[in-house]
């Protein structure tokens, strides 16, 4: 867990992948992929059970760890039509219903544009991108905005560290001069490296530890 | 394969015409067009030439066994090329199912020598069940099994095999730094004969060679060709074509010309670097005098000085008839599970029968109750971990007790993707204008920036941009410019060759006089080879020591980057990068610490801030053979090899669709990259087979266990020499400057990250406004949709 300062706000960026937001108590996950492994299984892949409950397991991590009283999605919630198999929604919705307080927001990404709304059920306010709040832009896909610093994620980045003959690929918070990206929070999902630019905040997930590099 | 299956299909023609036979000759790979495909459907012609993934496509088709139970003979031409792979372990199920149909199938296997011609045979036809079990005895092969036999050639091949003397033995570099040293003496070779093969290792190499024949020979342009397995098909068919006709004077290749495509003009092959084995020396060297009664010749080109060694020791080896052997693949449970769904696609399959035919194969003969029950429930239920998950099939057993898979698209995907060879994720190289020139990795295109100039398929290009996995490019200005790099065709020294050269070294250092105190070592070289590195080796012997065949020899110095450990068991690299992070891991234990690991086929180096005491180790066990799997599995390199290999298995087992190049992208939803699925059944299902299968491949096939086990049992029993030098001797250097690395530390993963510097991007100028979104790494992409 480590304290930053973007677009003049705090934010405490967590291994769990997501970064908290203390000043609107609201916590930020990019690129959840709920139900991946069942759109493989959908189409004959056989992918093992377990990465839905371990993403439910690590937001329920996140929530106990900062106290959020809101979970903002930016982007990318479900994976795909195929994906919304009974097992793995019956699961999300029984993890809601024992937490009926929390707000939940979706910010709609290309994946959800497909995918469709999440069930009504759920009590999730579902938005489409360039949504301002306080300092922030609610975004999926990043680029710079008018009216606020944007938040995003979509791109999975990872950073290359390299030094004394090794290079490691880890997945990091990546924040620019005006929009950010987070890293993808879903357990069954890769990344793809980033080169920031000197000047760029860039935080790694090294196992435990979230660590600042630039 | 594709240029050895045309070139079969003219000569049974041209046969067939000759002996006026009523017969027509067909071509089925996936090159064959959709309505030469509709032809064959309708009626097969009398002779079908194809490949493994090709046959194995038409045991899909419904009617498969209608079509082929009246096949008399299967002639599997170059089976060597498929014994040590799983496309062997393929032909093996299709023959297996051939001769359900038709159990008087005749079974005709060709092959260049092997040290296992028995061993191939045997997996061709196989032998008898020795001892069947009661309760599924499969059937041998009628009419086989107890009628077979190995046909040998009637004369040995003549081969002539020399080595080209450096123009200066003093200044030939010790290393490998591939230089074009030798250019002039290949050139004269090339001008004094027909038709010239210049044979390399790797297709960077192949691309700098042809690219300095003809900066010599300008005058060569459009009668020299290059021929890599990177290059458009196109490209490559021309280069074919004109060997044949004898248009070329030159051509320089990787192993794509290795398969038996008959080249009669060409007169003489030279192969630059090492040819690293024997097999591999003499089916290049028989690309020339192709003819009968007509001498093969050979020329090794070393690239530095201890490929003269190895020169010499291939040419040994190969007259004392010492020729590698090709070790078949064990019943690899992913193709298995590829052959299920296949025949599920097409006639369906019941169970015990299909459990006898499998285990009809000698790859599957040993094939466990267990193995053969986790398979079927892999392809049908997914398997263990997906037991609770009704909504997943994709094969189904049908109320007649036959598997078949019922959903069409499942079928149709998996039609596309039989087959075992994995494709790296290429960008295609296209002129502005239009014409193909084949493809290079993602990676090397990721670091390209506009305007870059850059070698490939013998001309000199400029990189304009990236667009739709094709990289835009057009003539470049001379000037300096980079050669891509491709990954993977480099094959280790085999054991043969490696024996010769511990063989050779050991007779340097015998002393030929009666007075051992006066004279030299080495001063009468029993090869001509030996010549050349004569001043090497008495450096090396002056400093520390040149070894005996019985002894192991350790070196200790330091350089400014710090400790280094040199071991030399002449092995060969894959059993070295083994052995190399075996001690790494054994000496980590003694003391917390950061490894370097270089290897080449000689040696390895163990590079650390800290020193070792390496006596009192070596004397409590450091090279013994006890414990030696789990220390081999507990070296932070196994996982991450295991990941690698599993590219090869997630795409046999149909895990990770691979489209063709091309072809429009669909099922986005279900891309993912074989690492990323790694880490999801390493995880949510480690007991799954498959995860021990690539573990079990990685020791064999990449660390070369076995070899291994043999290599460390030597050591063990030699006596060690263990000299502190005080720089980097003429044996260290090379391993030193190998570019191959690899680390192995015992230190957190934080504590590494705090060391490390992340790497920025150049191309864009620090006070810009807004940051821009980095170029996606290598194989990124496809976890993103």
């Amino acid at each position: 867990m480590i304290e930053c300062t973007v677009a003049g706000e705090t934010l405490v960026l967590l291994p769990e992948k997501a970064a908290y937001w203390p000043g609107k108590k609201a916590l930020f996950v990019a690129d959840f992929h709920l139900g991946k492994a069942a759109s493989f299984r959908k189409l004959g892949v056989p992918m093992p059970a377990g990465t839905t409950r371990e993403n439910i397991d690590r937001l329920e991590r996140a929530l106990a760890r900062t106290r959020a009283r809101r979970v903002i999605f930016l982007g990318d919630f479900l994976h795909s039509a195929e994906g919304r198999a009974a097992r793995t929604l019956e699961r999300f919705g029984a993890w809601r219903a024992a937490r009926p307080a929390i707000e939940l927001t979706l910010v709609r990404g290309n994946h959800d544009a497909r995918a469709g709304d999440p069930p009504g059920g759920w009590g999730m306010r579902c938005i489409d991108a360039g949504e301002a709040l306080g300092a922030f832009v609610l975004n999926h896909v990043p680029g710079a905005v008018r009216g606020g610093y944007a938040l995003a994620g979509h791109i999975h980045p990872s950073v290359r560290l390299s030094g004394e003959g090794e290079s490691l690929r880890l997945p990091c918070f990546w924040f620019g001069t005006r929009y950010g990206v987070l890293p993808a929070f879903g357990a069954f999902t890769g990344t793809a490296e980033v080169r920031p630019r000197r000047g760029d905040q860039v935080y790694v997930i090294a196992e435990e530890e979230v660590l600042k590099v630039g | 394969m594709r240029a050895l299956v045309a070139d079969t299909k003219l000569s049974l023609e041209r046969a067939v015409e000759g002996l006026g036979l009523p017969w027509t000759i067909g071509l089925r790979t996936g090159d064959t067009s959709s309505a030469e495909r509709a032809k064959q459907a309708r009626r097969l012609p009398s002779a079908l030439v194809t490949t493994p993934e090709s046959l194995s496509l038409l045991l899909s088709d419904a009617a498969a066994s209608e079509k082929l139970s009246d096949l008399r003979l299967v002639v599997v031409d170059e089976w060597h090329e498929l014994l040590g792979s799983k496309r062997g372990v393929m032909t093996e199920l299709a023959l297996a199912r051939l001769r359900r149909w038709n159990p008087r199938l005749r079974t005709w296997g060709l092959s260049a020598t092997l040290g296992n011609i028995e061993e191939a045979l045997e997996r061709l036809i196989p032998s008898p069940r020795p001892s069947p079990t009661p309760r599924s005895a499969p059937r041998a092969p009628e009419g086989e099994g107890g009628h077979r036999r190995i046909v040998r050639g009637a004369s040995d091949k003549q081969i002539v095999m020399d080595t080209f003397a450096p123009p200066e033995a003093e200044r030939f570099p010790w290393a490998g730094h591939v230089g074009l040293a030798m250019l002039e003496r290949v050139i004269e070779a090339i001008d004094g004969a027909r038709s010239t093969l210049v044979f390399t290792n790797v297709r960077s190499s192949a691309e700098a060679w042809y690219q300095g024949i003809l900066e010599a020979r300008p005058d060569w342009a459009g009668i020299i060709g290059l021929h890599h397995g990177s290059l458009d098909a196109d490209v490559r068919r021309w280069v074919e074509e004109g060997l044949k006709e004898g248009r070329l004077k030159a051509v320089v290749a990787t192993s794509s010309l290795d398969l038996g495509v008959d080249f009669s003009p060409v007169d003489r092959v030279l192969q630059i670097g090492s040819p690293k084995g024997v097999a591999r020396l003499l089916q290049r060297a028989g690309r020339s005098g192709h003819a009968p009664g007509q001498v093969s010749r050979v020329t090794c080109v070393p690239s530095h000085a201890l490929e003269f060694v190895e020169a010499a020791a291939v040419r040994r080896a190969a007259r004392a008839g010492r020729v590698e052997a090709r070790q078949p693949v064990d019943r690899p449970l992913d193709l298995l599970t590829q052959h299920l769904v296949t025949i599920a696609v097409g006639e369906g399959f019941e169970a015990e029968a299909m459990k006898a035919e499998v285990r009809s194969t000698r790859a599957y003969r040993e094939l466990s109750e267990a193995e053969w029950q986790w398979a079927l429930d892999f392809v049908t239920r997914g398997g263990e971990a997906l037991r609770a998950y009704p909504e997943y099939h994709k094969v189904e057993r049908g109320e007649d007790g036959i598997y078949r898979v019922k959903e069409p698209a499942i079928a149709r995907r998996h039609r596309m993707s039989i087959g075992t060879i994995v494709s790296d994720a290429a960008v295609n190289v296209q002129y502005m204008r239009g014409k193909r020139l084949g493809n290079v990795e993602e990676s090397f295109v990721a670091r390209l920036s506009p305007g870059d100039a850059f070698v490939f398929a013998g001309s000199l290009l400029e990189f304009i941009r990236v667009e739709n996995m094709t990289a835009y490019v057009r003539p470049g200005k001379p000037g300096s410019a980079v050669i891509p790099r491709w990954d993977g065709g480099r094959c280790p020294l085999s054991n043969e060759v490696a024996d010769s050269i511990r063989e050779l070294l050991e007779e340097w250092t015998q002393k030929p006089g009666s007075d051992p105190k006066r004279d030299e070592p080495g001063s009468d070289p029993t090869e001509p080879e030996m010549k050349v590195v004569a001043r090497l080796l008495k450096l090396q012997h002056a400093w520390s020591r040149v070894p005996r065949a019985g002894e192991m020899l350790v070196e200790q110095t330091q350089t400014r980057e710090g400790h280094h450990i040199f071991f030399y068991p002449f092995a060969g690299r894959s059993v070295h990068l083994g052995l190399s992070a075996l001690l790494a891991h054994r000496l980590g234990r003694t003391r917390a610490a950061t490894f370097s690991l270089a290897f080449t086929d000689y040696g390895f180096e163990l590079l650390s801030r800290e020193r070792f005491e390496l006596l009192p180790l070596l004397k409590d066990g450091l090279l013994a053979s006890g414990n030696l799997l789990d220390d081999m599995l507990a070296s932070l390199n196994a996982a991450e090899l295991s990941k690698r290999q599993f590219r090869e298995i997630a795409r046999v087992a149909g895990l990770v669709y691979q489209g063709y190049p091309g072809q429009p992208k669909t099922n986005r939803q279900v891309q993912a990259t074989s690492g990323l699925i790694w880490e999801v059944f390493a995880r949510w299902d480690p007991a799954n087979p498959l995860l021990g299968q690539a573990e079990r491949e990685v020791l064999e096939r990449q660390l070369e266990y076995s070899r291994l086990t043999g290599a460390l049992a030597r050591i063990g029993e030699a006596p060690v020499l263990l000299r502190q030098t005080h720089k980097p001797t003429p044996f260290a250097f090379p391993i030193m400057v190998s570019r191959f690395r690899e680390k192995l530390t015992s230190e957190k993963l934080a504590d590494r990250v705090r060391r490390m510097q992340l790497e920025f991007d150049r191309a864009v100028a620090p006070d810009e406004p807004a940051p821009a979104i980095g170029k996606p790494g290598p194989g990124a992409q496809l976890d993103l949709l």
